[in-house]
């Protein structure tokens, strides 16, 4: 395992496309917070009677402990980061050939599968320790010494990972199945964005009304709902998108074994 | 004893019967060249010995036992084209190689490299590398920790003369030294001067296999010539044993069954009739006529 992720290493420490995308990723994380954050300071920092309107309306989102909430949904809105650098990783093995030639040089192709899992599983926990420093870093300057129970949302921390790491495996499985980075990508925007949505308010609408919720991606981003004070929008869908987290997990941990199982079993049968 | 053992593999793409149950056997220490015409199945069947491509059926050995990564680790290997990260240094690259296969170590990857003569440009990118600059940074990984069997796909590919010349003594030199090279070539000549033992395919049919004296040597060829070349066709018309004659200009060949030609028994009859030969040779086929032969074409 120790030589896996020394091996990977060697591939992406010197890989430019690696840091950009790191580094678009270190920078859009907080950046989005901070802008919503900033947006709702500005906003409800007024005395005049809107803006305090405004702030009894929202809440604060960015208190603990909301924030855990309140970020986590945030944060997924830029899963695609991240999964830009993981479809690159896998698709750049194509390219080259190197897949290939590290089966030549003695890797099995499992081998070559657990360390490309390696690879996924450390973006994930870059991407859920921005997460957590962001979400500390707003919670305690934003929290007042007489809010009990800070970390009562905590488990968000959890969901967003699950959710991460979900849809990093989806995007690393386009990645092998197409191979070729740009078309991967688009693939996985397309689908994220337009086709899933559209297929779940079909389904919603004509199957079933909570069918929509077992969609590959849409069942990992029912983990990280919106923000409570949005939710006052329509407080019965709301409590009921709550309700259904649980479920979610165990549908998400379905789709994980899924679509790994699917990468080790095509990579198995697919010549290189 | 056989270091590579291939039994009945068959491989098909679609439509196309890629490999039509290959077998052959490659003694340890030979140079085994596998010959063949573009789509003959010679990169299809290295590719399957080193497990990037499945084979529809049968099975291969390698040392004995049951393929492996970690037999596959001992194997160095340059299969089609040189695959390597274009963002990485040729050093970065072998390291990769170094990590995976355990072959080799940083001094080791300084002295490949220095023996494909890239040592001087260890430090730039992949990418920045000329065709043939890639091909002996391929060959380099290959060579990675001296490892005692080699699998060559077209070494020589985008390589100047003195590369390909080089490349051909390193084969010599590795082989004098024990090694086992398997290697697939377009370049009948350069097979010929390297290789001990051949594999000729064609449209995925192993055509024969064996020493390259055995494969080349179908039959006994008698070269000679006199200075009344008239005079030698009239007398040598009847020569026992022959199955056919070929004139030239200067010379005129017997063809005998493989092991009847005697020269000493060709020159006694031509003195008897009265004619002194100018020169006499057994002559040996040239791989490359051999191969026309063989394949057809």
């Amino acid at each position: 395992m120790l030589n896996l992720f020394r091996t990977e290493w060697l591939k992406i420490k010197k890989y430019p496309g690696f840091w950009w995308i790191m580094g678009i990723t270190v920078l859009s994380y907080p950046g989005i917070n901070g802008m919503f954050y900033f947006i709702y300071k500005e906003n409800t920092a007024n005395t005049k009677n809107a803006a305090q309107m405004l702030k009894m309306l929202l809440g604060n989102p960015f208190e603990f402990p909301e924030v855990f909430r309140t970020t986590a949904f945030a944060s997924s809105l830029f899963v695609f980061i991240p999964a830009i650098l993981v479809i690159m990783l896998i698709t750049n093995e194509y390219t080259y050939k190197t897949n290939r030639q590290n089966v030549i040089d003695g890797w099995s192709r499992n081998e070559f599968l657990i360390a490309k899992f390696l690879n996924v599983v450390i973006i994930s926990m870059i991407v859920i320790a921005l997460y957590v420093i962001v979400t500390l870093s707003i919670g305690f300057s934003t929290t007042g010494p007489d809010v009990k129970d800070k970390f009562q949302l905590a488990h968000y921390t959890a969901l967003y990972s699950l959710q991460v790491f979900a849809q990093l495996s989806f995007a690393f499985l386009l990645g092998l199945v197409i191979k070729r980075a740009f078309i991967a990508l688009g693939v996985f925007i397309f689908y994220k964005i337009i086709v899933e949505n559209i297929a779940a308010q079909l389904l919603n609408r004509f199957v079933h009304a909570d069918t929509g919720r077992f969609l590959p991606t849409e069942s990992s981003d029912l983990l990280t709902p919106i923000p409570a004070f949005l939710g006052k929008l329509d407080q019965k869908v709301y409590d009921h998108a709550l309700g259904l987290i649980n479920q979610q997990v165990f549908i998400t941990i379905g789709y994980l074994i899924v679509f790994w199982g699917l990468v080790f079993w095509i990579y198995k049968k697919r010549d290189l | 004893m056989s270091i590579l053992e291939v039994h009945d593999l068959k491989k098909r793409y679609g439509k196309i019967q890629a490999l039509n149950g290959i077998s052959f056997n490659v003694p340890a220490g030979s140079v085994f060249g596998v010959l063949g015409p573009n789509g003959s199945g010679k990169t299809t069947m290295l590719s399957i010995i080193l497990d990037v491509l499945n084979a529809d059926s049968g099975n291969y050995s390698w040392f004995g036992q049951p393929a492996s990564p970690d037999l596959r680790k001992q194997i160095g290997s340059l299969l089609e084209t040189p695959n390597f990260y274009h963002y990485l240094s040729a050093v970065n690259n072998l390291k990769i190689t170094n990590s995976i296969s355990g072959r080799g170590d940083r001094a080791g990857i300084d002295a490949v490299l220095r023996k494909v003569k890239l040592y001087e440009r260890r430090n730039s990118r992949f990418s920045s590398y000329s065709l043939g600059m890639k091909q002996r940074l391929a060959i380099a990984a290959a060579l990675l920790g001296d490892p005692q069997i080699l699998v060559l796909d077209e070494p020589t590919n985008g390589l100047d003369p003195v590369g390909i010349m080089e490349i051909r003594e390193l084969i010599i030199e590795l082989s004098k030294k024990g090694h086992t090279i398997i290697m697939a070539s377009h370049l009948l000549d350069e097979v010929e001067k390297v290789c001990t033992h051949v594999a000729i395919l064609k449209t995925g049919t192993l055509i024969t296999s064996g020493s390259v004296d055995d494969v080349l040597v179908d039959e006994d060829i008698v070269e000679l010539g006199a200075a009344d070349m008239e005079q030698l066709k009239a007398a040598l018309s009847n020569y026992p044993g022959k199955t056919s004659t070929t004139v030239n200009a200067q010379t005129m060949q017997l063809h005998f069954p493989k092991g009847t030609a005697s020269a000493e028994e060709v020159n006694r009859y031509c003195f008897n009739h009265g004619i002194a030969l100018q020169y006499l040779s057994i002559k040996k086929k040239r791989l490359e006529e051999r191969f026309f032969e063989l394949t057809n074409n």
